[in-house]
């Protein structure tokens, strides 16, 4: 018995020595033709069980150049996160997530073509991002007519659930008529009646701006006047000179660089030690805190997000998620910011559709439908999966509910004032399927 | 009678930081008749070197200094290894030229600096009270700063040996050369000139909001409106026209909203292009 078995005497002809022969040549051949062969003619299911399978390909739209790159860049680490978790845990159903990550360049045209091309030329199975809110309302007919889900990830116009909703579209995080329900009674109760609202003049800012005047009109406050201001104004200054007169606070719609320029622009003027600051929390973004210092200290805003680790954040789920995400963050900002709401809402979209596949049996979008009723009406529980909180998906017009924070800069660092739970933002559904 | 006197106010400080913007614009222009689409991220690129230098050594003056610097050495080296290689052909092809600068510049801004707004604090404090604002002398130091660099850039172009190389070059590039100017040398110095003008002004209007990658875009676009408004090439056009422009859309906030007042840039160009071709400020051939 010799030590290797290429030392065997049978071995002899088929171990190269050194010259091929005829006979080594023609049997490597049709070994080699053989293996090749039976690899084209195993069936599919059966490759999949042998550790080949077909990993699910998600859609990812995102803006990662033009005007909103720099929120486009952070949504997609939270979408990142995600995958890269579930693919470290093998998978679902057995098959890893493969993202196909389309940049749309802060244009809804461009959003549209991108959308199409998820569709029919990658195949996509489903879809999530999105991050403009005149995008996401660009792109939403393109999943609609295709039959793809398309998970929302940051988008907030009010109308992609109500007037202009899909069965194919879910949106996992808040909208603006349950974050003006949570916060209004504070701000009319307790920093006062009158107010006058700067808002983005889009589709976002528009839509959030008639949530707000509604509900702080029903909860006994006065809306003195609105100022919208184009996207992009890289001076504001003379559009807030405007703002005057007898009232308690401003109230911002704003985000990005925008909600930079905007707080820049009514603290320089010295509105904001005239009147109270409040508004959307988008306006307080760990990311634009370094940059506004003392010029954002003692503004209230209302966020389904904070990068915060006190009470009720202090879990041990949301502690990973968010020395994850910090992690993340350093690798594309040297600065090191904290999370924020977008990289929370990506993660989460991500984990609504890892159960949505996972309970609904999900192959492919020929379940599309499978998958829509599954995730229709999910309640999820505050996890690992979702470190902000208990969730409800509606059914009826695939908004969810979340409770919300109401906080204020101290030290140019949030700290939560007030918890709202997700049962205080409940609106009734406005939508109708077609 | 308040609004007009607070609206005259931004008008002139947001027309001298456009002036600025415009001034290399124009002067890019001018000489080589080149439409630089990255001019914008240029200012943003300034912008950020400003913040960073800021940082570092917490000198507003220094981090002006350097950051004008280093964009005119940026500047430079792509006027010769992108540019010049183009200088005859095809206008089309250097407008694609810049456009893709343009586009490497924000992302390699993004990827430098990540998404992160980037702060460049007041180096003139306090304010003064005007009617129901109180209105940052910073503002007002901004514009006479603006003021100052433009003047020292006139007086340049006017006496300066080298300025007069460029006037000269922008007149009759083929005569000049026959004069022994070094044509593409001045070329490159202008482009440096230009550059450097859109650094400074990034760090001027840094403490206005705040330095993000996508802060050159406004000033592009309406860099472009004011040096056609201007008469393209025309120094003290685009100038005149910053202000004028600005004062105008100042104006119309008053009367209208941001939204419609932003238009008025716009209709101001449609018009030039109609009636006077050639610039509202420039004197008409004869």
């Amino acid at each position: 018995m010799t030590e290797r078995w290429q030392d065997e005497p049978w071995a002899k002809d088929m171990w190269w020595s050194g010259k091929t022969t005829r006979r080594t040549f023609l049997g490597l051949g049709t070994a080699a033709a053989g293996a090749v062969g039976a690899t084209m003619l195993v069936p599919a299911p059966w490759r999949a069980a042998f550790g080949q399978a077909r990993p699910y390909k998600v859609g990812v739209l995102q803006p990662l150049s033009g005007t909103a790159a720099a929120g486009g860049k952070t949504a997609l680490v939270g979408t990142q996160m995600a995958v890269d978790r579930i693919n470290r845990s093998g998978g679902l159903n057995g098959r890893p997530i493969e993202l196909v990550i389309a940049d749309y360049e802060s244009k809804p045209d461009v959003g549209r073509r991108k959308a199409e091309k998820l569709v029919l030329e990658d195949k996509v199975d489903i879809a999530e991002g999105g991050y403009l809110s005149n995008v996401c309302l660009a792109c939403m007919p393109v999943f609609e007519e295709h039959r793809t889900v398309w998970m929302i990830g940051v988008c907030l116009d009010t109308t992609i659930t109500t007037t202009k909703c899909s069965r194919f579209v879910f949106r996992p995080f808040d909208y603006a008529p349950a974050q003006a329900v949570a916060i209004s009674p504070y701000l009319v109760e307790k920093m006062g009646k009158k107010w006058h609202i700067a808002f983005l003049d889009y589709a976002w800012g528009q839509s959030t701006r008639d949530a707000y005047i509604e509900q702080i009109k029903k909860n006994g406050g006065e809306i003195v006047g609105t100022t919208g201001i184009p996207l992009g104004t890289a001076d504001m200054a003379p559009f807030v000179s405007k703002i005057s007169g007898s009232f308690d606070g401003i109230f911002g719609i704003f985000f990005g660089a925008n909600a930079v320029n905007f707080t820049s622009a009514i603290y320089d003027l010295g509105l904001t030690k005239k009147y109270k600051f409040a508004g959307d929390g988008a306006i307080a973004e760990s990311t634009h805190l370094p940059a506004l210092g003392q010029k954002i200290e003692g503004f209230v805003g209302i966020n389904r997000y904070v990068p915060v680790l006190d009470p009720p954040l202090n879990t041990p789920h949301h502690r990973k998620f968010f020395d994850q995400a910090v992690a993340a963050l350093k690798q594309i900002d040297p600065s090191g910011p904290l999370p924020d709401r977008y990289v929370q809402s990506n993660f989460e979209a991500m984990n609504f559709l890892k159960l949505g596949i996972q309970r609904s049996g999900f192959r492919g979008r020929e379940d599309t439908m499978k998958l829509i009723e599954a995730l229709e009406g999910m309640e999820v529980k505050e996890g690992d999966d979702f470190p902000q909180g208990d969730k409800t998906l509606r059914k009826e017009d695939h908004q969810a509910f979340l409770r919300e924070f109401i906080f204020t800069i101290q030290n140019n660092k949030h700290k939560i004032v007030e918890v709202v739970s997700k049962e205080k933002t409940v609106v009734p559904p406005a939508c109708k399927f077609v | 009678m308040e609004q007009i006197i607070i609206q005259t106010l931004h008008g002139l400080v947001n027309g001298m930081v456009l002036a600025m913007v415009a001034s290399g614009l124009t002067l890019i222009f001018g000489i080589m008749d080149i439409v630089n689409f990255a001019h914008g991220d240029l200012l943003m690129l300034g912008a950020f070197v400003g913040a960073s230098v800021l940082g570092v050594t917490g000198n507003y003056w220094l981090a002006l200094v350097a950051a004008a610097i280093a964009v005119a050495v940026l500047g430079a080296l792509l006027q010769v290894t992108t540019l010049r290689p183009l200088i005859g052909r095809d206008p089309l092809t250097t407008i694609l030229a810049t456009f893709g600068i343009s586009l490497v510049l924000q992302q390699y801004a993004l990827w430098q600096w990540g998404p992160s707004v980037r702060r460049i604090s007041e180096p003139v404090p306090g304010e003064f009270t005007l009617f129901h604002l109180q209105y940052p002398w910073y503002r007002i130091a901004t514009a006479l700063l603006a003021g100052l660099i433009l003047g020292g850039l006139w007086l340049f172009l006017k006496y300066g040996k080298y300025g007069i190389w460029i006037r000269a070059t922008t007149q009759d590039r083929v005569m000049a050369q026959a004069m022994g100017i070094p044509v593409p040398l001045v070329y490159t110095a202008v482009f440096a000139i230009g550059s450097a003008m859109a650094a400074a002004s990034g760090v001027l209007f840094g403490p206005f909001a705040g330095v993000t990658q996508t802060m050159g875009f406004d000033f592009t676009l309406r860099a472009f409106i004011v040096v056609v408004v201007g008469g393209m090439g025309n120094l003290g056009g685009s100038i005149l026209a910053s202000i004028f422009v600005s004062l105008l859309e100042a104006y119309a906030a008053i009367v209208v909203s941001p939204a419609q007042a932003v238009i008025v840039s716009f209709v101001v160009l449609v018009l030039t292009m109609l009636f006077r071709p050639t610039g509202l400020f420039v004197p008409t051939p004869k």
